[in-house]
């Protein structure tokens, strides 16, 4: 009790115990449970015969590596970037959606969409790529923004709608895939028209990462500095972190559930968009690759902070990207990196429970 | 005249038949499903069980001739991933939603992992009982040709419901679902039961997964489910958690399911994603339009994270 | 263990003594050397302000806690409860505030699952056979059929004690029963509870803050004080002066606080409210009241008549289906403009669940009122930290909140001081009017004197004030004007001084089911 200590803030500091604080804990914590995970997959690979030193210094080689290797591996980390702020972003306002894959599927529909009538007519390449974009964005917004209304207005659980509306947003692909958007010479994996090698966008120079990794980090920067010190973010996660307190402080809760849900839509299909433009060229069943469950995870490890995601959006970026060298120089199956990420997801998400259990990352003075 | 009568037979046959065989997977995800949820937790992993189901039951059945043996080792595996999704979950803070995700990755990693070596070879598949010989119509015996599991998955949902009503652990499993703290004032280890729960919820969908890889299509592939297991929980609340309207819901779904494969039977090969779709879409109209009411808050388990 | 819910065999009421009891949380000593005689075939009340350690010591004996020191007596024999299944068979049962009901489950169901000895396979023939034969015999009723989601909180009550009795519990621990009852329904479930107890069938522990229920219902009472016994003896040989010296100590009971007399104008009024609950049902009803400058206008009521739902609504956070709230004659809508244009306020309880974002630190939440507005909102909708940490600053000193610093997250804080910090937010501005439920629940003794002060001086400065609140006493103390509320409307407003306690009571119970 802290009946008889003086008033004020100047209180704790005379008997200072040692304390880390809330950041250092994440840190150790998430730092604990890599090692766990890693631990735990080398006990998986002693007992069927492989040495795990070997296929950790595999990951490496063939997530870090070389050049060559760490561009993959960027390569493959930036959808996840975006998907992963897809499930941050709503997550500050209370919403656990887990839909990016379908407005991931659903914006590179549009762009690809949008690309078929303007490239035959020779629009200029820059403001093709913006359409595309804005489209892509536009559409995923809508999409999932759809899932945040039926929230707001309808009361219906944003989990289970994006779920819903993730399997919806295949068949559409699917449909028009297939049906009106086909392009006739796609025989064996019928796919949209191409956009074609000019209309693609560009890699960074001197490299072949493309531009989504940019675009991604920028975003990443933006959104973290949005909900950390402007009054939308203040706003946001004071709606997420109370909604009765929100409302009573009049602030349009509501408006700013959709919002959310719309932004998470918005930077999901900017990947389907990525994935159209510098990946692919077309639309076709490739888009649907998981990077929208995938981004849920890497959100999760990051602690749906913006700036946390980059670097593990990277690690598992490298994961898969040394998917094929174990394969080749160790004859395990490429899924082998599959189980090691499912290994790591589930002790993550464990670790969960050491939050605030233990006294020393506490802040100075909190001595419950 | 005689064409279009005989098309829409074609297709209607097609159908049925389709519905049996892909409702089955989804009946077992489905009942699974909702015993987990009647206990007030979700399981959206049951992908990974149906995947890992799959190829373990092809596995056990190639290498021990025996496909029913292949259904049970399919189901333990389920058991397994069931027991650390329930046990993870009983940890403070630990989030349901999201250990769900983990363990669908999990489950299809692993499986993808130890099934490299079982996509090639054949192994022996599950019989079904012929209920279609009397017609004489061969499209419609074939049609009929239905597999003993689907009974199986129908007599497992109406006994669940009979647990639900009529047995002292089925009232325990509801209470748990409904009032945490009504249950622990019972003296009952909350924690405890929905390890249970979802533990047997995995079983039963790892024998859903055994369904696909060993009767139909019957083989083992990495593109084997097509998503199955993840709509369970679509399905579950379609069903609006009862076990019977859970086969209905199953048949519907799987209908839905099959009416592309059974428009390509007459030629058509297009336009059917919708009907895909329809069912996702029809629970999502569901859920917009009674999503507040009374009646479905109370059907809902008062405990379950999604209807908060 | 017998197989049925075996008929009441008379005369088996049990006693219970517990001595030396002591229970030490941390630092904390909740309990310290109780003692606790229940005669039996008796009601006994134990009376404590909250958290004067009536609820540690009650779940000692029910097997929550482990206590540090003590032993627990029935009918003279020493029992270890060491979880609520070994009261269970000890014949120790527990109403809680929260009911234990599964709301889902009918009636019958709830009262074949609570049974540690329900059959594996229920036979429903025979079990609904012999409930019926068991209701037969209970003073009350309850429909087996339905959900019990349906039932009203009186029914739910009753099926509580039922479920208990049917499981043969003599010894009943019944938690604030009234809170939850019209005082209609109190009679009816307490005198029947009563004459069941004077037959030697049951004995009956209830807890309570109420001097009313221990003179009206209780043979003897325990007053328990700050984790210590205070005293006890028959409830008829100490009056109310007596009690309430037991239960606050020697202070005086508290008066009604300075005032000036009201004469401003009209600042809020409600004009024709109605609102309803999700589920469709109607909330509350053509709510008209009108609150003075300078005024606090009371709204008493049983808890679940519509004041929570009234409240929820002055704050935005429940839609109105008809009506307005007008403000110096201005409609005004439940949102951010308005609230900082017409100066409009709120004291919620519990704060912690209703006025605070527990994660996010001290200051951010001091700064709810400012923080889209200059100096610490800048162009294009950029925060600057430093007025913002400035502002808490001065707040947390001003209002004497203790906390490590302004950055801690708020859950961090002791309930007084988190009720201190939306004090200041909420407060030290201009007020023009307040609105304020309940705000002394679950608050010690200090915290509540400051916070009344602290109502009563916004209302010095002019604010007009609605307050309300569960806690009659409360409203008595501070009000001009007392509202009842009942059944979702509001039927009765008198002056305080044109008014009393049983008039109050009598309005309460109005519409009661």
């Amino acid at each position: 009790m802290l009946g008889t200590a003086p008033p004020g803030v100047a209180m704790a500091k005379a008997k200072a115990p040692l304390r880390l604080g809330p950041a250092v804990e994440v840190v150790v914590i998430v730092t604990g449970a890599l090692l766990t995970a890693a631990a735990i997959f080398s006990l998986f690979l002693l007992a069927i015969g492989h040495s795990p030193v070997r296929f950790f210094e595999l990951v490496y080689i063939g997530g870090f590596g070389s050049s060559f290797s760490f561009q993959n591996t960027l390569r493959r980390a930036a959808p996840l970037i975006l998907t992963g702020l897809a499930f941050a972003i709503p997550a500050r306002i209370g919403l656990t959606m887990i839909g990016a894959e379908g407005a991931l599927v659903i914006g590179a529909l549009a762009a690809a969409a949008l690309a078929v009538p303007i490239v035959t007519q020779g629009w200029p390449v820059a403001l093709t790529l913006t359409a595309m974009a804005l489209a892509a964005v536009f559409a995923g917004g809508l999409w999932t923004g759809f899932a945040g209304w039926l929230r707001h207005s309808r009361g219906v659980n944003e989990t289970i709608s994006t779920l819903l509306l993730a399997y919806i947003a295949t068949a559409v692909l699917f449909f028009f895939v297939e049906g009106p958007l086909r392009d006739p010479g796609s025989a064996n994996r019928p796919s949209t028209m191409p956009i074609g090698r000019d209309y693609m966008i560009g890699t960074l120079p001197g490299t072949n990462v493309h531009w989504g990794l940019v675009a991604g980090i920028l975003c990443c920067i933006v959104l973290w500095l949005v909900m950390s010190r402007t009054t939308f973010g203040f706003a946001v996660r004071l709606s997420g972190g109370n909604p009765r307190a929100a409302l009573a402080q009049g602030l349009p809760v509501g408006k700013l559930v959709v919002l959310c849900a719309a932004i998470a839509g918005g930077l999901a299909g900017l990947a389907g968009f990525f994935e159209v433009a510098a990946v692919h060229g077309q639309a076709n069943a490739a888009l649907v690759a998981g990077y929208g469950f995938t981004g849920i995870l890497v959100a999760f490890l990051a602690r749906q902070n913006p700036l946390a995601i980059i670097p593990v959006a990277i690690l598992f970026g490298a994961l898969a990207a040394s998917g094929g060298l174990i394969q080749r120089r160790m004859g395990l199956p490429d899924a082998s990196v599959l189980v090691l990420q499912g290994t790591i997801f589930v002790t993550l998400l464990a670790a969960e429970t050491l939050y605030g259990r233990f006294k020393i990352f506490r802040p100075r003075g909190d001595e419950r | 005249m005689d064409l279009t009568d005989s098309a829409l037979f074609t297709v209607l046959v097609a159908m049925l038949g389709g519905a049996i065989r892909v409702s089955t997977p989804f009946l077992f995800v489905a009942v699974g499903e909702c015993l987990t949820e009647k206990s007030g937790r979700i399981n959206l992993g049951l992908e990974g069980n149906l995947v890992l189901g799959a190829m373990v039951a092809y596995a056990t059945s190639f290498h021990t001739g025996e496909p029913w043996l292949g259904v049970l080792a399919a189901g333990v595996s389920g058991i397994f991933l069931g027991l650390i999704h329930g046990t993870l979950c009983s940890l403070p803070r630990v989030n349901d939603i999201a250990v769900g995700i983990a363990m669908m990755a999990f489950g299809t990693g692993l499986a993808f992992y130890f099934g490299r070596p079982y996509i090639q070879p054949p192994a022996p598949l599950l019989p079904s009982i012929p209920l279609g010989n009397w017609t004489g119509i061969p499209s419609l015996q074939r049609a009929l040709e239905i597999n003993p599991l689907f009974f199986v998955g129908i007599a497992v949902a109406l006994l669940m419901s009979w647990f639900f009503r009529s047995t002292r652990w089925g009232l325990i499993v509801r209470t748990t679902g409904d009032s945490a703290p009504a249950a622990k004032a019972m003296g009952v280890n909350v924690d405890l039961v929905r390890i249970l729960a979802t533990a047997s919820g995995g079983f039963l969908a790892g024998v859903g997964g055994s369904f696909l890889s060993l009767y139909y299509p019957g083989s083992w592939n990495e593109g084997l489910s097509s998503g199955q297991g993840l709509m369970a929980v679509a399905l579950v609340i379609f069903a609006r958690w009862d076990p019977i309207r859970c086969i209905w819901a199953a048949f519907l779904f799987g209908a839905a399911g099959a009416i592309g494969p059974a428009f390509q039977a007459i030629g058509i090969t297009q336009g059917f994603y919708f009907f895909n779709a329809a069912p996702y879409i029809l629970t999502l109209f569901i859920l917009a339009s009674s999503a507040r009411s009374r009646s479905s808050a109370r059907e809902a388990p008062g405990e379950l994270s999604i209807v908060k | 263990m017998n197989a049925s819910p075996a008929p009441l065999a008379p005369t088996r009421a049990p006693s219970l003594h517990a001595t030396g009891m002591r229970k030490v949380f941390g630092e904390l000593v909740a309990l310290d050397d109780v003692e606790l005689h229940v005669r039996a075939g008796t009601v006994h009340a134990l009376l404590g302000e909250n958290g004067a350690g009536k609820s540690t010591l009650v779940k000692c004996i029910m097997g929550f806690y482990r206590q540090d020191a003590g032993t627990v007596r029935l009918d003279g024999e020493e029992v270890h409860v060491r979880s609520p299944k070994d009261a269970q068979a000890a014949g120790i049962g527990m109403v809680y505030q929260h009911f234990t009901l599964v709301p889902s489950l009918t009636a019958a169901e709830n009262l074949v699952v609570a049974r540690a000895d329900a059959p594996a396979i229920i036979d429903w023939g025979k079990e609904r056979a012999k409930l019926q034969a068991f209701m037969a015999r209970m003073p009350f009723r309850v429909p087996l059929d339905v959900p019990v989601a349906d039932l009203s909180a009186g029914e739910k009550q009753k099926l509580e004690i039922l479920k208990l009795l049917a499981l043969d519990q003599r010894f009943l621990i019944l938690d604030e029963p009234t809170s939850v009852l019209t005082p209609d329904e109190a009679d009816e479930v307490l005198g029947l509870l009563g004459r069941m107890a004077h037959e030697g069938q049951i004995t009956v522990l209830m807890i309570t803050h109420k001097f009313r229920e221990v003179s009206a219902y209780a043979d003897d009472v325990t007053v328990l004080r700050r984790g210590a016994l205070a005293g006890s003896g028959p409830a008829l040989s100490l009056g109310v002066e007596r009690l309430s010296r037991l239960m606050i100590g020697e202070t005086t009971l508290r008066a009604r606080a300075e005032r000036r007399p009201v004469d401003g104008d009209t600042v809020l009024e409600l004009a024709g409210l109605f609102a309803h609950h999700p589920d469709g049902s109607e909330a509350f009803h053509g709510i008209n009241l009108k609150v003075r400058e300078g005024e606090i206008v009371g709204i008493a009521g049983v808890s679940g008549n519509g004041q929570s739902a009234l409240v929820e609504a002055l704050a935005g956070q429940r839609p109105l289906s008809d009506g307005r709230i007008f403000i110096r004659g201005e409609p005004f809508e439940p949102k951010r403009d308005a609230y900082h244009r017409f100066k409009v306020f709120g004291l919620p309880e519990e704060p912690l669940k209703n006025a605070a974002v527990p994660r996010m630190s001290v200051a951010e939440n001091i700064a709810f009122r400012s923080f889209d507005r200059p100096p610490i909102s800048g162009a294009g909708g950029w925060m600057s930290l430093r007025p913002l940490r400035q502002r808490a600053q001065e707040l947390i000193e001003r209002y004497r909140v203790k906390t490590p610093s302004p950055d801690t997250p708020i859950e961090h804080l002791s309930g007084g001081n988190v009720q201190r910090a939306i004090l200041a937010r909420e407060l030290s501005g201009d007020v023009d009017v307040l609105v304020v439920a309940n705000p002394c629940f679950g608050l010690d003794f200090a915290s509540v004197a400051e916070i009344r002060a602290q109502i009563m001086d916004a209302r010095n400065r002019g604010a007009a004030v609605l307050l309300v609140s569960e806690d009659l006493d409360e409203i008595l103390e501070l009000a001009d004007r007392v509202a009842v509320m009942s059944e979702g409307r509001i039927d009765y407003v008198a002056p305080i001084g044109e008014t009393d306690r049983t008039t109050i009571g009598k309005h309460m119970a109005a519409h009661g089911p």
